[in-house]
């Protein structure tokens, strides 16, 4: 597994890795970003990302709209690839081998990366069928088994209370705070190692939204999260470390504290404090 | 002087508003027209044994093999066209993104919509017609199979193209959401996209089925004709719209209140069809939102 | 958990995930071939349409030369064929059907975009496109037994009076003394007959109106409000917007609407194969009855043998590609605002 420091000490990669190494006190990265170049046809969207994720705590990434944060969110589990003429070049290291290698199975890589989208998006399936699914593709599991799975997962997804005397009701009747959260069962089902959330409370309510909140916090127990927000405050709320990106680079990635305390660079205070974006 | 320009704009407007009205108004005419016509004329002319006997009595009879045909033969062109319009369509919205031949298709697809049906029927008397005299004796025989697949083309392009619509409809999140849990796309476009379009697509094959149950003029050289009662696919089969040709063409007035009749029966059949499907439309607009 | 023990994966769980990622991928390769054989089934359709009156055709062709095109002969007892009358027929009932449906068109989706109210708009649009709903067959036998002998009761006499050398009235028209050549458009071998190329354009006129004033509708819904909304700003009246912006703006797809209306028309055959009185001779009356390429087809196919046959086969050659190009045309034209439309 590697290290923050190892990659720290490796050549041509910015400063904020290691600083933020220092400071979660060796905390193991579960992901390594290196040298990331990312293009949309000729358009060079992301330009040399290079971050660790540290393993089960929350990374939040923030910026202004259209600086790439679910972009890079996207390559993760390399959902892009679904579309044409996207291209993503460098490393992204989980449990030490790169996702980007087109060798690295995709039926690995999604059940070990789970995520969850800004809309809530329910299949149109009953609510037991919708956590049940995903999980009917990777594994063979007998009634009393998957019931118990999608228990489990919904009351990971703090969900089970209000639905388990209407398992079998189309999940397009829940509100949209309920959908999302049916999502992220869905997503944790899989018994995922890293969870992505890209701005997942953008299209709900605020006690919704803070529901979602309080989840993202038990869910770091178990899982690598890294949420994209646009949203600063939740970024402060709920991430423990925090990476501003601008332009498609990554300005500045160190513990969440930091960055809305005493950020290093000029352009993360700016945008912190609200002078832009 | 700018009165005057004044009164000249305001002439020329209330005339185009006027001629707009009137030209509704002609629309509207000539469709209370038609349909008071076909009811009037039709009710004259409904009777029970038009249900129960066979066109083979003439004046005595009925239109029964006719309606059991048309039936027969709706039914085989909806069974042909459904499954390969729906994979067509899927392909169109899900899988051409990468190739060029998916917008030429669709273009296509939308020439096909309106070419001349009686065309699209010497094609299948060609390809399916006159081949069957190598399996027979020599002899070109009419089926009903052969009129199904006329009609099963005259379908195929309606439900191409609401699939493919429906199906453009449907989020990209939601493959996005499938696909980020590892289903492959064959599985996801089976059991989440189409089924997500699921009430788009009947709504397709509904409008189509209204199509071609008015469709006579590609059934002439394909399924024929006949005036008995016949099950049997392979067999010459009569249907409603062939039959009130046959009969509209005929100097009997007897005859010709048959056709009527079958007019009515058959327009009450395909308008139904088309508010059915327009109902099922505005339901699945919303379970789409 | 789950990632512990993947943390420690044995090489027989990982070659089992490649294994499923294989298989998955190969699923989905055959998934999409077979999508895409069915999709290829429509190009086959119309390539194969094509084809095959081609080859059934070329016999006709061959016999006949260019000849098949400019002879007006088409007599099966001395197996001479001719496409001059049908396509005449043809063409000259499609143009009837446009001159008449397209203004009325024009009015009927200005009235559903800009004059009825709201309320009203809903309920005629939906009458409108009833309209279509109805079999041309039901068209065929109103044409027949009801409309022509209306034009021939109203409509014919009429018309004959203002525009014939020859009106039942008696009375030369002063326009018929005065414009040479104009009365051959107006003449008639029998003036109480309803049947004629001016009736089958008329019934077709009234096939293809909810046809061309749908696509107009939906093309007029298009233009942005704001556009509208600051020319009535300006004091245009509702005309004024109509024919200097909302028109300029949706010219190209209003044509578009207008081929496709024409491309339906050409390619009709039960709604004209009653009214037209199928007959093979040369005329440039639009009073004198005539026959179309859909409606020889229709009526002749059934019992033609060999040369007759593929003289009919090479008919529906000459409709299919004339149909195609118009519809091609029509559906370019459309495409193009949907371009607008996305941008």
């Amino acid at each position: 597994m590697t290290k923050m420091n190892e990659v720290a000490s490796q050549p041509g990669f910015g400063t904020s890795p290691h600083a933020a190494a220092a400071d979660l006190g060796q905390v193991p990265a579960k992901m390594t970003v290196r040298d990331l170049n990312f293009y949309y046809g000729d358009f060079h969207a992301l330009k040399h990302i290079a971050m660790d994720v540290p393993e089960k705590k929350v990374t939040a990434i923030i910026g202004p709209s259209g600086c790439g944060k679910s972009t890079l969110l996207r390559i993760f589990n390399r959902i892009y690839a679904i579309y044409p003429n996207l291209r993503a070049e460098g490393e992204i290291v989980l449990d030490g081998e790169n996702i980007l290698d087109p060798k690295y199975s995709l039926n690995r890589l999604r059940s070990k990366v789970g995520m969850v989208f800004q809309k809530p998006v329910p299949f149109p399936m009953t609510i037991f069928e919708n956590v049940a699914y995903g999980i009917r593709h990777h594994e063979k599991l007998n009634r009393s088994q998957m019931d118990e799975r999608v228990e489990q997962a919904l009351r990971g997804a703090a969900l089970w209370d209000e639905v388990k005397d209407k398992l079998k009701q189309s999940a397009l009747g829940l509100s949209g705070g309920q959908q999302q959260r049916l999502c992220i069962a869905r997503g944790i089902a899989l018994k995922p190692e890293v969870l992505l959330l890209d701005e997942p409370t953008s299209a709900l309510d605020p006690i919704a939204t803070s529901r979602i909140e309080q989840l993202v916090e038990e869910l770091k127990k178990d899982f690598t999260i890294v949420i994209v927000t646009h949203n600063m405050q939740q970024a402060a709320r709920c991430s423990d470390m925090t990476a501003f990106m601008y332009m498609g680079e990554l300005i500045e990635f160190d513990r969440t504290e930091k960055i809305f305390t005493k950020p290093d660079k000029k352009q993360t205070e700016d945008y912190i404090t609200g002078r832009f974006g | 002087m700018s009165t005057s320009l004044y009164t000249t704009r305001r002439v020329k407007n209330i005339l185009a508003m006027a001629f707009s009205i009137l030209a509704t108004a002609i629309g509207l005419f000539f469709l209370v027209w038609i349909l008071w016509e076909t009811l009037s004329q039709g009710l004259a002319g409904l009777k029970p044994q038009l249900f129960t006997k066979i066109t083979a009595y003439r004046e005595e009879g009925g239109l029964a093999n006719a309606m059991v045909g048309s039936l027969i033969l709706n039914v085989l062109g909806i069974l042909i066209a459904t499954p390969i319009g729906v994979a067509a369509g899927t392909w169109l919205a899900e899988y051409s993104r990468r190739s060029r031949l998916g917008p030429t298709i669709r273009f296509l697809n939308d020439i096909l919509l309106s070419a001349p049906s009686i065309v699209l029927g010497l094609f299948v008397y060609t390809i399916v017609v006159l081949p069957s005299k190598y399996l027979t004796n020599g002899d070109v025989t009419f089926s009903g199979l052969a009129g199904g697949i006329a009609l099963a083309l005259i379908a195929l392009p309606v439900i191409v193209r609401t699939t493919d619509e429906m199906l453009r409809l449907v989020p990209g999140t939601l493959r996005e959401a499938a696909l980020s849990l590892g289903v492959p796309q064959w599985k996801l476009t089976m059991q989440i996209l189409v089924r997500s379009a699921r009430s788009g697509i009947v709504t397709g094959v509904l409008l189509a089925l209204a199509r071609i149950s008015g469709e006579t003029a590609p059934l002439l050289f394909t399924a024929f004709g006949n005036n008995f009662m016949t099950f049997n696919p392979l067999d010459k089969m009569p249907s409603l719209p062939q039959i009130i040709y046959e009969y509209t063409k005929d100097p009997s007035p007897d005859i010709n209140t048959l056709a009527w009749a079958g007019a009515f029966v058959l327009t009450m059949f395909v308008l139904a069809l088309s508010l059915i499907a327009r109902f099922a439309f505005s339901r699945s607009k919303v379970s789409h939102d | 958990m789950h990632a512990t023990a993947s943390n420690a994966a044995t090489g027989a769980d990982r070659a089992d995930e490649s294994a499923r990622t294989a298989k998955d991928s190969r699923n989905d390769l055959l998934f999409g071939w077979a999508l895409k054989a069915c999709a290829l089934l429509v190009l086959l359709a119309l390539v194969g349409a094509a084809a095959s009156t081609l080859w059934l055709g070329m016999d006709a062709f061959h016999t006949f030369g260019w000849g098949f095109l400019t002879s007006a002969a088409w007599d099966p007892s001395n197996d001479q064929y001719g496409a001059l009358v049908p396509v005449m027929g043809t063409i000259g009932t499609a143009l009837i059907a446009l001159v008449v449906a397209v203004p009325i068109s024009f009015g009927i989706a200005l009235f559903l975009t800009e004059i009825a109210p709201q309320w009203l708009r809903g309920p005629v649009a939906s009458a409108i496109e009833l309209l279509a709903g109805i079999p041309s067959i039901i068209y065929g036998m109103w044409g027949l037994f009801i409309f022509a002998p209306f034009v021939a009761a109203h409509i014919k006499p009429w018309l004959m009076n203002q525009f014939s050398a020859d009106p039942p009235d008696g009375k030369v028209s002063w326009l018929v003394q005065h414009v040479p050549g104009l009365a051959r458009f107006f003449s008639s071998e029998y003036p109480f007959f309803g049947a004629g190329v001016l009736t089958a354009g008329l019934v077709l006129a009234v096939m293809i109106i909810p046809f061309i004033s749908s696509v107009m509708r939906e093309v007029f819904q298009t233009v942005p409000t704001r556009l509208k909304e600051s020319a009535y700003a300006l004091g245009s009246s509702t005309w004024e917007v109509v024919w200097d912006i909302v028109v300029p703006y949706t010219r190209t797809a209003v044509i578009g609407g207008v081929f496709l209306g024409l491309g339906r028309a050409l390619g009709e055959t039960m709604a004209v194969a009653f009214v037209l009185g199928n007959t093979f001779k040369f005329s440039w009356s639009m009073l004198e009855t005539g026959s179309s390429i859909a409606s020889t087809i229709a009526n002749q196919f059934g019992e033609a043998q060999g040369l007759q046959r593929s003289a009919l086969m090479a008919l529906a050659f000459l409709l299919f590609v004339v149909t195609f190009i118009v519809l091609l045309i029509a559906r370019l034209m459309l495409r193009r605002l949907a371009t607008k439309e996305g941008r």
